[in-house]
């Protein structure tokens, strides 16, 4: 069953205007906040284990309590460039709820103790921009924003920063590169952004839906929260369903849902007289699951990781037995060989190599040493590199080839050249 | 040291009979065999080598005529008799980037080894058949790229086996 | 004083300040490690990814430049892992390499050479296309580009970034399309250009001066000090029998750290033995004599003469010493390269003093307690002069007020000329003129003080004119009268057989 805790008022019409927003209950919580101690907040957003849902899935209460305990300014920047191939998810959020984002924003950097902050939104959603926007002027003018927030003593800014399209953007310290005006490259760590972030200051980076959850968890309180989901993955996440299933789209479950259920129940199953041949869960840098693995995955961050795939950031992308995986699998590498930033080598010339590789498969030159090959250059590119996109690039292709190794070698022997895979690939 | 035992000398004539006898017999079949004769009658009659002879060194050129050689300089610095002597430039085409202006090989310290031709990355300096260097005294021994590459008896010059395209493609 | 910590590094225990990365305990300890992008004068990138080690209970390779060494770690970078991660880094840095060595300007010095053959993997695996990008890129009047040879390590956009501080380098596009480049109308011009030249690891960035003269392999080098400005900064010449070819940097902490400027690397074209004055002349309005330079000194009468001389700041203390002792009595002046920016200073490396021993004249004098004029009162003082001898500059270049003061000279009853060059208005003079070769900073042995007042031995290398004497050998010439030089020790000492006469046989 769907748990609608963020998503409960997103079919309301206004619900994106302040004033819909405060007709349900907006901005309470926020009131509730300024009441406490900021410690307190951190310690109930630990207590609550919410983890990051941007992907890496981390403690998000304890990587407030990494910032160093000194005077120096401290950014809070939501991360919403959203690029994982398969995500949309930030992006409903953000167009449908604003001002769940700002609210839960404003709470998180109380917790932190920061007073300004920064929305980094994807160049290529111009609706989620101008709703901000709009959002944020209609926060300004409530007092929401600004100086002495609510009376309570708290200054907080708040400003949109609007990236350029890059993928890298999206991992938190190419986004704080970017967001300081550089090319937008990951940095080196240590050290890291807790502790020496945008312009050098300690950061905090959260995704869109990890703040928005802040606010749930402040209102109803941490325990209830976790009651919510599995043991160690607790509450709600939105995935966001897409591929060859009837009903694609957003989906607020439960942590610890059933990765079938998912499919067949809420999204209305496969395309009659398909077959499920096997499922991304987390989106395109997640490792591939067959059909059997899909009958065993609970979408929880655990129960992936047993299977060797991750829950990322929620990205379902369901694929039946229409498909070729070998094209598949090209059109991932054309993307991180496109989106790698070119600084590590390992990563630059690796993602390169292997969409070279791939497309000479599909293309009908493949050899069979290529599968090897792939594994070698993929093992040898991950965890070699400032940031995970290499590991992003590697865990898809040592799955695909391993995974559904007959069907790469079958199209290597047959050689087959279908006009279908090349206009996709060109 | 090699060390030769010789026959005792009551015996010593014996040997010295059956090399006359020896020269003898040859003498006699090379004047009335002259076909099957071993000697030539050089300058008159030349002895044809096999095409792998290691002899004069020709540079071989491109397509449009120009040399090959990129000036390296790794002919040069494996020759043993230090014969080799390159000048390089900057050419026009980025492509090429380096060339020789100059390159003069000293026919006379040359010791025919062949290292050059080993050496070279290329295909740009090759040992023709050519063995003949003899020249009175006072012609030029020092061979520069009209002679190395445009001699008269090359016939335009001797095509590399390298293709450019296939050079560029492999990164040379 | 830094707190000292303990470390293992492939099973040698090693004690380390604290704060050291693994790299330079690496360093420290003399164990090879292999990398490109960590340059110990620039801050730290991590992307050639190359430098990797094990550190005992840490399961993920961890990267050298930016590990910080901490009490009790055991480090290795000999385990089976780390050589396959070296291996296929290796790999990945070589599949877009274009493998020009045989053109490449940089063959036999290439740290990717290098390495290959050190940590390589031998079996290339790639056979698919490699990506094609600019070559012979123009970036100014100095440096040219190669995109395809470059590896991106980010050391020359380093440098530009926090060396120069002047950012004309940078990383365009991403991915393996990264190319280096500079911005529309933005050459790369600055006074430090060169260096990233010497820091770049591979053919990449290529001097214009340097490029296709000679094959590095051919050259040899040896440490100096550069004659171009009163810094004084660290430098290696490169030299094989036909000259002296190019200067390099060499690491001093506490001068020119790794660093040098383009000027400085210049300063080798004067001491080549073309241009150089071979032997000593006496020039008069009539003839033009030729002998040696034992015989000039000879035949130069000293005895009861009012005599002048001039000094420039660029011979060593030694010769000073030698030379002021045996003219303690007379005039002397300080001809300065540009007194109006005699004291500049661009806050890095280059001073506006283009004298490598100024400090070191100025100390000779003050030892001595002697009077050193300013060139100025010369003018004044020059019709009461019988001889005036002048030791002219080693590299004219650097003085722009050359022809002017030489035509003051000139007007002196008899001008004795000391230095390695001889100049045109030198040879028809109204009056007496002895030109005498002196040798140049590769040619003798001495000490040179910086501006700071830091002392700095120089080596002779080889002689090149072998009639050029130093001021001390002249010195003892006059003196002693006699030619063998090699009886007094401290001549002998410094004599080399002229390596350059050495020819190749000819017909």
């Amino acid at each position: 069953m769907e748990h609608k805790l963020l998503t409960e008022h997103y079919n309301k019409d206004n619900y994106k205007s302040l004033e819909g927003y405060k007709q349900c209950g907006g901005y309470e919580t926020l009131k509730l906040a300024l009441n406490k101690q900021p410690k307190e907040l951190v310690e109930m957003v630990k207590a609550s284990g919410l983890r990051g849902r941007g992907g890496a899935g981390f403690p998000t209460g304890v990587k407030w309590s990494f910032l160093p305990d000194n005077n120096e300014p401290r950014y809070l920047l939501c991360n919403a460039d959203e690029g994982e191939p398969g995500t949309f998810k930030d992006r409903m959020m953000m167009e449908k709820a604003p001002h769940q984002l700002i609210e839960g924003m404003i709470i998180s950097a109380f917790a932190i103790q920061s007073h300004k902050s920064y929305i980094y939104i994807r160049g290529e959603y111009t609706d989620s921009i101008s709703i901000i926007e709009q959002a944020l002027k209609e926060a300004y003018k409530q007092g929401y924003l600004g100086k002495n927030i609510l009376n309570s003593g708290f200054d907080h800014e708040m400003d949109i920063y609007v990236g350029a399209g890059a993928y890298i953007c999206g991992e938190e310290t190419g986004m704080i590169s970017s967001l300081e005006g550089k090319k937008g490259q990951p940095k080196l760590k240590p050290p890291y952004p807790a502790v020496k972030g945008y312009l050098e200051k300690p950061t905090v980076v959260n995704n869109v839906e990890t703040l928005a959850a802040v606010v749930p968890i402040v209102r109803d309180g941490a325990e209830k929260y976790k009651a919510i989901g599995t043991e160690r993955s607790a509450g709600t996440k939105i995935f966001s369903v897409s591929g060859n299933v009837v009903k694609p789209g957003n989906y607020e479950v439960p942590l610890g849902y059933p990765l079938m259920d998912m499919i067949n129940k809420l999204c209305g199953g496969l395309p009659p007289g398909r077959k499920l041949k096997a499922c991304i869960p987390g989106g395109s840098s997640a490792p591939v699951l067959t059909a059997e693995e899909c009958e065993k995955a609970c979408l929880d961050y655990e129960n992936l990781m047993d299977l060797g795939s991750m829950l990322g950031s929620g990205a379902i992308i369901v694929i039946d037995d229409s498909n070729s995986m070998v094209d598949i699998l090209s059109v991932i590498m054309h993307f991180y060989h496109h989106e790698s930033c070119g600084q590590c080598t390992p990563c630059r010339e690796g993602t390169g190599w292997l969409d070279q590789i791939v497309k000479n498969i599909l293309h009908g030159k493949g050899r069979l040493q290529d599968l090897d090959l792939i594994q070698n250059i993929s093992q040898h590119m991950m965890g070699k590199t400032i940031c995970a996109l290499s590991d992003a690039a590697a865990l898809p292709a040592i799955s695909f080839v391993t995974k559904f190794k007959n069907e790469f070698i079958d199209y290597i022997q047959q050689n087959k050249i279908s006009s279908d895979n090349l206009n996709q690939v060109v | 040291m090699s060390v030769t035992k010789r026959p005792k000398k009551s015996r010593y004539l014996i040997p010295i009979f059956g090399g006359m006898l020896l020269t003898f017999k040859i003498l006699l079949k090379n004047l009335f065999s002259r076909k099957k004769m071993l000697t030539l009658n050089y300058p008159e009659e030349h002895y044809k080598y096999g095409p792998r002879f290691k002899g004069n060194h020709i540079l071989t050129v491109k397509k449009d005529g120009s040399l090959r050689c990129t000036a390296c300089m790794l002919c040069a610095t494996n020759c043993p008799a230090n014969c080799i002597r390159i000048t390089a430039d900057e050419h026009a085409d980025p492509n090429v980037e380096k060339y020789p202006i100059s390159y003069e090989i000293d026919i006379l310290r040359c010791v025919f080894c062949g290292y050059c031709e080993e050496a070279c990355p290329v295909d740009a300096i090759r040992m023709g058949p050519e063995w003949q260097t003899a020249a009175l005294n006072g012609s030029n021994f020092v061979y520069d790229i009209k002679h190395l590459a445009h001699r008269e008896n090359l016939k335009g010059g001797v095509q590399s086996v390298v293709d450019d395209k296939e050079r560029h493609k492999a990164g040379i | 004083m830094k707190k000292m910590i303990k470390c293992t590094i492939n099973n040698y225990p090693v004690e380390v300040e604290e704060g050291t990365t693994i790299i330079q305990a690496f360093k420290k300890l003399e164990q090879e490690i292999a990398h490109y992008c960590w340059h110990p004068g620039l801050s730290i990138a991590g992307v050639c990814r190359l430098c990797m080690v094990e550190i005992e209970g840490n399961n993920k390779l961890q990267i050298a430049c930016n590990t910080v060494v901490q009490d009790g770690m055991v480090i290795t970078n000999q385990s089976q892992k780390v050589k396959d991660t070296v291996r296929w880094g290796l790999e990945f840095h070589l599949i877009n390499h274009p493998l020009d060595c045989p053109i490449c300007d940089q063959a036999g010095e290439c740290v990717l050479q290098e390495q290959y053959m050190k940590f390589g993997a031998y079996q290339p695996l790639m056979s698919e296309d490699k990506v094609k990008k600019r070559k012979v890129v123009d970036l100014g009047s100095k440096i040219v580009l190669d995109t395809e040879r470059c590896i991106l390590c980010a050391r020359c956009t380093r440098f530009t970034d926090e060396i120069s501080k002047t950012k004309e380098l940078g990383i365009f596009n991403r991915g393996d399309r990264s190319e280096i480049g500079i911005f529309k109308n933005k050459p790369l011009e600055n006074d430090y250009a060169l260096n990233t030249v010497d820091i770049c690891p591979v053919g990449a960035l290529t001097s214009k001066k340097f490029r296709f003269q000679q094959r590095v392999w051919y050259l040899k080098k040896a440490p100096s000090v550069c004659t171009g400005c009163s810094t004084g900064c660290n430098i290696d010449v490169y030299y094989n029998e036909e000259g002296l070819w190019r200067i390099r940097p060499r690491h001093n902490s506490s001068i020119n750290q790794y660093w040098m400027c383009d000027k400085g690397r210049e300063t080798f074209k004067h001491v080549n033995p073309s241009g150089r004055l071979k032997s000593s002349f006496r020039h008069t309005a009539e003839q033009t004599e030729k002998m040696t330079t034992f015989q000039a000194l000879q035949t130069l009468k000293l005895d009861s003469k009012k005599i002048g001389l001039v000094l420039t700041g660029s011979y060593t203390c030694e010769e000073y010493d030698a030379f002021l002792d045996f003219f303690q009595l007379h005039s002397i002046y300080h001809w300065k390269n540009n007194p109006k920016n005699f004291e500049d200073y661009d806050n890095f490396l280059i001073r506006g003093d283009k004298n490598p021993n100024t400090k070191g004249l100025l100390e000779s004098i003050n030892k001595r307690q002697l009077k050193l004029e300013d060139c100025t009162q010369l003018e004044q003082n020059i019709s009461h002069l019988d001889l005036l001898i002048v030791c002219a500059p080693e590299n004219h270049k650097l003085y722009p007020c050359l022809e002017e003061k030489i035509n003051l000279f000139l007007k002196s009853k008899e001008l004795v000329w000391i230095s390695p060059h001889s100049h045109t208005l030198l040879q028809k003079p109204i009056n007496t003129v002895w030109t005498i070769p002196s040798k140049t900073y590769f040619e003798k042995t001495g000490t040179f003080i910086n501006h700071h007042g830091t002392r700095q031995k120089i080596k002779a290398v080889a002689s090149i004119v072998d009639s050029a004497r130093s001021l001390e050998e002249i010195i003892h010439i006059l003196k002693t009268g006699q030619t063998d030089l090699t009886q007094i020790a401290s001549i002998r000492d410094k004599m080399k057989t002229n390596y350059f006469m050495e020819q190749k046989g000819s017909l």
